[in-house]
């Protein structure tokens, strides 16, 4: 994997000068950025579904349905995370959380996913959620149209698996990212799906050349995998304060070292 | 050995150059007292900027920046090595209040920016000072730099009448996730030095002697990389967190008509006439996502700022130099620098962006680590303008969504007004406003 070390200088000028190999890679790469937008969009198409259940559950004052749909509708969302954020907008109004907003979770324009983690799980209550709601709704079919009507960059697709690893590394093995309903293993699975479903679409075209590099990830994605199983409860997993100290070791290096391998993925495909 | 009865005559052999030229560039951008008459040493360093990185060996804790004239020192100054943001609640319920405590900090200045020996108490009490720095202090380069917030105005309606026009509580940008911890404020010290241990000193000194209407709310540290003397001899920007040289396209700092029409505040700018000298200071704490960055490929680095790493060359003139001028109208596509490159959204370089020049001068900040294990660095940004609508606000608006965005969060900060200088030995910080603020009262 550090193919940088050895040929660093020549890697480099041929990333940077584009030219044939580019063009060859972005060839190759049709296959899988075609199948990998059937994924997202029926990633989508999930998504839409289950948050009209989940908002419906909302408005229908159901807490405990509402809190039982939380985790399993944002699944489908966590995997298609670097397309979703290709929209800032969307990505804010469904996703973003208490601390983008100085006032925190008494800013009234805080909303979204989180808004109403927070009314069902602090105030184990829907009051004043419905019009969030109404607006989660709208935002997610939003995004399934302006997805739709996408055209996928490759470099954006390839690099959505380590951007995903970002993500967790950065703030959400903290447990920050659901931190009114500790759910977030559910996230992680969504995490760590998109960003396996990315790299098994690529493997054909790096099977031969980096096989090494390609057994460390799949090591690391089963390392994930095996600690993920550890906590499963029904359908879903445990509560994130439950995994030891251990455990959450383990995961952060994985991820920390899955981040670090797959931000080479894109060079590798000749991506610039 | 210096000497207490006179320490401004006891260390001129030991001034270093800058020194020289600081003294004699604040005195050309409006006639601050120049303590050293030594002009032959000027030109030879005509060119210190405020975005050169500090030379390596050059600094010496003699190092003195003039505290008085038109305008506060450090903000046209070069940087040295350290830098502290600290942010303050002001109790003042009365114009005598706030007067006391403009005084106040006009003393502190006046005494640690020049040095001499600390008074010595009975040791039954507590020490004048924190003895950190010894029982001489040396000036070291601090510059202290006062600035007020909008609060400051809009919680009394004695002052209220008086708010610079563009002044008004920080809003957030759409990237920002800010953190109420670490914004606004009623006051913000700039404390810049040579050693991080005179801005602490400097910081806990006027902790210790303004309390009576201080009341720290938050602060950032940061420095500026001290680099090794170009091989050109030419002066080198210092470089930031994610590795690229930071302010090559920075206003000349040491061209005092560049600095009157883009930093200071002067009669054509509508502002009340206290204001006049002034300059608006916005500070934002940007966090950089380090770990990020360094698997972020090299090209798509550059790209982002449009920039060469190595040398900080403009894109479409990558084997240039730092300070060469990107070429963005042969490049109207922007296939050699992006159009949503940094640097070209910043700065398209036409006339229009001409209007909204702004002069930087950040710290790189390092504290410790996030709840997620990773490093918690990034730019203590600091911008000085003469209009911050036109300014920082139009720059930020033209930077929201820029790709860099993917690796950067600011979380705190603040607009706040830097007060126009102490101007002799006889005047003290905001003079002029009190003195506005008694006659409307009359
Ligand atoms: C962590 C955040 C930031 C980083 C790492 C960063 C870095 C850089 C770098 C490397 C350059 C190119 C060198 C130079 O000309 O100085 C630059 C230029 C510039 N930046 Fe930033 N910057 C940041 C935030 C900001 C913000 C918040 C503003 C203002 C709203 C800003 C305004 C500018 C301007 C005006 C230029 C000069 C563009 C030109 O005239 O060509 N930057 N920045």
């Amino acid at each position: 994997m550090r193919f940088h070390g050895l040929c660093g200088a020549a890697a480099l000028t041929l990333a940077l000068s584009s030219g044939a190999f580019a063009q060859q890679a972005n060839l190759d790469l049709v296959e899988p950025v075609a199948e990998y937008k059937l994924y997202v969009s029926e990633q989508v198409s999930k998504l839409v579904m289950d948050t009209t259940a989940f908002t419906a559950a909302v408005k229908a004052g159901d807490v405990a349905k509402a809190k039982a749909l939380f985790a399993p509708t944002r699944l489908s969302y966590e995997a298609i995370e670097p397309i979703a954020e290709l929209f800032s907008d969307l990505d804010a109004a469904i996703d973003s959380r208490a601390d983008d907003y100085e006032n925190g979770e008494a800013n009234p324009e805080f909303p979204g996913f989180h808004r109403i983690e927070y009314g069902l799980w602090e105030k184990n209550s829907t009051d004043g959620l419905a019009p969030v709601a109404d607006k989660l709704l709208a935002d997610v079919k939003e995004l399934d149209s302006r997805i739709a009507a996408l055209t996928f960059p490759p470099e954006k697709v390839v690099g959505g698996a380590a951007v995903l690893m970002e993500e967790v590394a950065a703030t959400k093995i903290s447990g920050e990212e659901d931190r009114y309903s500790h759910t977030d293993l559910w996230d992680f699975r969504g995490n760590f799906d998109g960003a396996r479903k990315i790299v098994d679409l690529v493997r054909p075209l790096i099977a031969k050349k980096e096989a090494k590099f390609l057994k460390t990830v799949d090591a690391n994605f089963a390392q994930v995998d095996g600690i993920l199983s550890k906590y499963k409860k029904g359908d879903g997993y445990v509560t994130y304060d439950k995994l030891t100290e251990a455990d959450r070791k383990v995961l952060a290096t994985a991820v920390n070292t899955l981040a670090e391998d797959l931000s080479t993925l894109r060079g590798k495909l000749g991506l610039d | 050995m210096l000497d207490p009865t006179d320490p401004i005559d006891s260390v001129p052999n030991a001034l270093g150059r800058r020194y020289l030229l600081k003294g004699l560039g604040a005195a050309a951008l409006g006639g601050a007292l120049v303590v050293d008459g030594t002009s032959a040493a000027a030109t030879e360093i005509a060119h210190r900027s405020v975005a050169d990185a500090p030379i390596d060996g050059t600094a010496s804790p003699n190092d003195r920046v003039p505290y008085l004239g038109v305008h506060q020192a450090g903000v046209v100054n070069p940087r040295p090595a350290n830098g502290m943001l600290a942010s303050f609640s002001v109790r003042a319920e009365t114009l005598d209040a706030l007067e006391d405590l403009f005084k106040t900090l006009t003393m502190r200045i006046a005494f640690l920016t020049v040095g001499g020996p600390e008074p010595q108490l009975d040791p039954k009490l507590p020490p004048a000072d924190s003895g950190l720095l010894g029982p001489i202090i040396r000036p070291d380069n601090l510059t202290i730099t006062v600035s007020v917030g909008a609060s400051l105005f809009d919680e009394r309606p004695w002052l209220a009448p008086l708010k610079p026009k563009h002044l008004l509580r920080m809003t957030g940008f759409p990237n920002d996730a800010l953190d109420a911890a670490l914004c606004h404020g009623d006051l913000s010290i700039q404390i810049c030095a040579n050693t991080q241990d005179t801005t602490i000193h400097a910081l806990r000194d006027i902790i210790k002697t303004a309390s009576r209407q201080l009341v720290l709310r938050w602060k950032q540290e940061g420095n500026v990389p001290v680099v090794a003397p170009g091989l050109d001899g030419r002066p080198e920007s210092a470089r930031n967190f994610l590795g690229f040289r930071d302010g090559s396209a920075n206003p000349d700092s040491s061209d005092a008509t560049a600095m009157e029409s883009i930093v200071w505040v002067g009669k054509e700018d509508g502002e009340p006439a206290w204001a006049l000298g002034g300059s608006y200071q916005a500070v934002r704490i940007i966090r950089n996502f380090v770990e990020r960055w360094d698997r972020t490929p090299f090209g798509e680095q550059e790209r982002i700022f449009g920039r060469t790493k190595i040398s900080g060359a403009p894109l479409d003139m990558p084997d240039g130099h730092e300070s060469d001028v990107p070429d963005y109208a042969a490049d109207p596509e922007g296939k050699k620098t992006p159009l949503d490159a940094h640097i070209r959204l910043a700065n398209a370089r036409d006339s229009a962006a001409a209007r909204n020049l702004i002069l930087r001068r950040p710290f790189n900040y390092s504290n410790g680590v996030t709840k997620s294990g990773q490093l918690d660095q990034g730019l203590l940004f600091i911008a000085y303008q003469a209009n911050l609508e036109s300014g920082f606000i139009a720059v930020q608006n033209k930077l929201n969504h820029e790709p860099l965005e993917e690796y950067i969060k600011p979380i705190g900060g603040g607009y706040f007004y830097t007060l126009p200088g102490i101007r002799d030995a006889g005047d003290h910080l905001g003079s002029a406003l009190v003195t506005a603020a008694r006659g409307a009262s009359r």
